[in-house]
């Protein structure tokens, strides 16, 4: 993908082992800025309306969604599809740099992971309420029951339950296990006996021996080979759940890879977006540096000529196969009916707009940068969107066609998750050190005065 | 049991594996080293390669089997229910679950062998040599009983910042 030469600087500065801790530590240390105390209310006040919501759909039944007969799948798997394609850039950081050896992710893939976390979490709400009976939930899974049952194994929704489980349990293990020495070292440094505590019992009684580290990274690098597969499984079953069944628009093999390119792309820009604004509030910038936004923007700049390439594929799949009921979801439907809008917002903003990053600046430039990432979610979230309902919405009986527009409950949710999303982020920058000291601190030295050994060592 | 222990206190990766190297040229008895952070050099001077891969792979096949057995057994003698038409047994659904399964399984014993191994679990009362082991200093802890005078001499000759005597309770500790 992106070559990085070894002898490049990745940390800025000549700073010691010392300052890389005080300076990365800074954030969960103090009292908590006004910022972070209204980014918590706010994130509360969605939760709210999002609680609300959910509460409606519980009591009330699904009905209070905009669901018809005919869009049987509506905002619910939009944004469940959205936010699992978001979550999965941090492993995809972690574990496709460590393959390829790109050592500059090492100071962005805590926070990436970070994101996956809350992201997944926020998906595998909505499959969870769009049950209407949430906390029946466990009958999904196989276990030995007095209905003397099994579940339906060849079924992609019970695909999708195991890969989702297990995608959550991996990333939150790996997250979890990389920043077991960086809560050592807070551990160590704090005076707070509470805080001492609470990090002592994290932190599993680390103590930095070189024995450990060298199980560690083994494990590190175990896990990684196991999730870079689980990364790509995740969302082909996610698409599996479309292209298994028989409608057009989703009956096609192009979706797996169509979905895990979309995934990357959209879980790339939203780590862009974030990055963009810890980098804004916290004294990160020796360590996230404009070369990283620099990586960032050329990895989305291919990822958009990838998804060009899916859109004009599938254009041309469905007038090339010649069946009336494709041609008629791609052109008349997508491209010129009731849902060009959507369809040309998510060409014009995941196709188009990312193209600007073959200008040197407007990769350098933070603006353009923040700006572009967030056009690419919206985007996708459009994707998702047209794929999903004009296939539902527009079928092959013109007398059961209805239009979709969803309820003030569906956009309760949606915007509840944001609310999770916002609240876990905040916590996780209050109380974890964003960038992996122990991973950044070797880092530091690459490109400084030890040139020769690197060049040697490699 | 509390020993006592020389350790050279050293604040550069490259000082401290030339120290390794030294002191492992003429034999030295090295017992672990205490850091904040560690490379590939180090690790490789220092220890021999984890045998957790290997258990990895016997799990991941004893899941794969396993895995094959409950859902063979589920979808053929104990509920044989036939969707659309379908063979009871078809192998290429079932890829997917086997897939799933091995990571899950694999990565979870892979994990919990490496808490053991380690013996790290949570409030575990770690012995630090010092708090700046977790900061931005490494101490490598050598063994008494090997020519203290010398030993001392070729720590310092690699660049450590100073060497200190310390009573360690190694009763917990293991690599020693």
């Amino acid at each position: 993908m992106i070559s990085t030469s070894i002898d490049q600087t990745l940390v800025k500065g000549h700073k010691n082992y010392g300052q890389i801790t005080d300076e990365l530590l800074a954030n969960t240390e103090g009292r908590p800025p006004l910022w972070w105390l209204v980014g918590i209310a706010l994130g509360g006040l969605m939760l709210a309306f999002g609680g609300w919501a959910m509460y409606t759909t519980v009591t009330v039944g699904l009905g209070t969604w905009g669901l018809t007969n005919s869009v049987a799948w509506g905002w619910d798997i939009v944004n469940f599809v959205w936010w699992i394609g978001i979550g999965h850039a941090g492993t995809a950081f972690t574990i496709f740099f460590l393959v390829f050896r790109q050592k500059w992710a090492g100071s962005i893939n805590r926070s990436a992971e970070a994101m996956t976390v809350f992201a997944v979490m926020c998906a595998g709400l909505f499959p969870l309420i769009h049950m209407g009976r949430p906390w029946l939930a466990f009958f999904i899974l196989p276990y030995p029951n007095t209905r003397l049952m099994w579940v339906n194994f060849n079924s992609p929704l019970f695909w999708d339950v195991l890969a989702i489980s297990t995608y959550l349990i991996m990333s939150i293990t790996l997250w979890y296990l990389g920043m077991v020495p960086d809560l050592a070292t807070i551990r160590d440094r704090t005076k707070n006996k509470l805080r001492k505590t609470i990090y002592g019992i994290f932190s599993l009684g680390w103590d930095g021996s070189l024995y450990t580290y060298n199980r560690y990274e083994t494990l590190l690098k175990l896990l990684g080979g196991l999730a870079a597969p689980l990364v790509i499984s995740v969302h082909t079953i996610v698409s599996l759940n479309l292209a298994m069944s028989v409608l057009p628009g989703w009956h096609a093999t192009i979706l797996p890879p169509y979905f895990f390119v979309g995934a990357i792309f959209s879980g790339f820009a939203m780590v862009l977006t974030l990055m963009i604004l810890m980098r804004k509030v916290f004294n990160i910038s020796d360590f996230v540096t404009e070369k990283h936004f620099d990586n960032i923007a050329h990895v989305l700049k291919y990822g958009s000529l990838v998804i060009g390439l899916a859109y004009a594929t599938e254009l041309f799949v469905a007038w090339y196969s010649g069946v009336e009921y494709e041609i008629y979801t791609f052109f008349n439907a997508r491209v010129t009916g009731s849902f060009s809008t959507a369809f040309w917002i998510m060409v014009v903003c995941n196709a188009i707009v990312p193209q600007v990053f073959w200008f040197k600046k407007a990769r350098k430039s933070i603006l353009s940068l923040f700006v572009v990432s967030v056009i690419i979610n919206i985007g996708m979230w459009y994707e998702r969107y047209v794929i999903l309902i004009s296939s539902l919405a527009e079928d092959f009986l013109p007398s059961s066609w209805t239009v979709y527009k969803p309820s003030i409950v569906d956009i309760g949710i949606y915007v509840g998750t944001f609310g999770l999303f916002t609240i876990g982020m905040l916590l996780f920058v209050r109380f974890i050190p964003v960038i992996a000291i122990n991973e950044v601190k070797p880092l530091s030295r690459i490109g400084k005065e030890n040139k020769k050994t690197e060049k040697h060592g490699e | 049991m509390a020993n006592k222990h020389i350790i050279g206190v050293f604040d550069d990766e490259n000082k401290l594996l030339a120290a390794i190297k030294n002191l492992k040229q003429y034999k030295a008895n090295i017992k672990d080293v205490y850091g904040p952070t560690t490379n590939h050099d180090l690790i490789k001077a220092l220890t021999r390669e984890s045998l957790l891969p290997f258990l990895a792979v016997l799990v991941a096949i004893g899941t794969i089997i396993g895995a094959f057995g409950f859902l063979y057994y589920t979808s053929v003698i104990d509920y044989p229910l036939r969707y659309s038409g379908k063979p009871l047994f078809s192998f290429p659904p079932m890829v997917v679950i086997l897939f799933l399964l091995t990571i899950l399984v694999t990565g979870g014993v892979s994990v919990l062998a490496f808490l053991g191994r380690v013996q790290l679990f949570p409030g575990k009362q770690p012995v630090m040599i010092d708090p700046r082991a977790s900061d931005d200093r490494f101490y490598l802890v050598m063994d008494q009983n090997f020519n203290p005078e010398e030993i001392k001499q070729w720590i310092n000759e690699a660049g450590a910042l100073e060497i200190v005597e310390k009573e360690i309770d190694t009763s917990t500790l293991w690599g020693f």
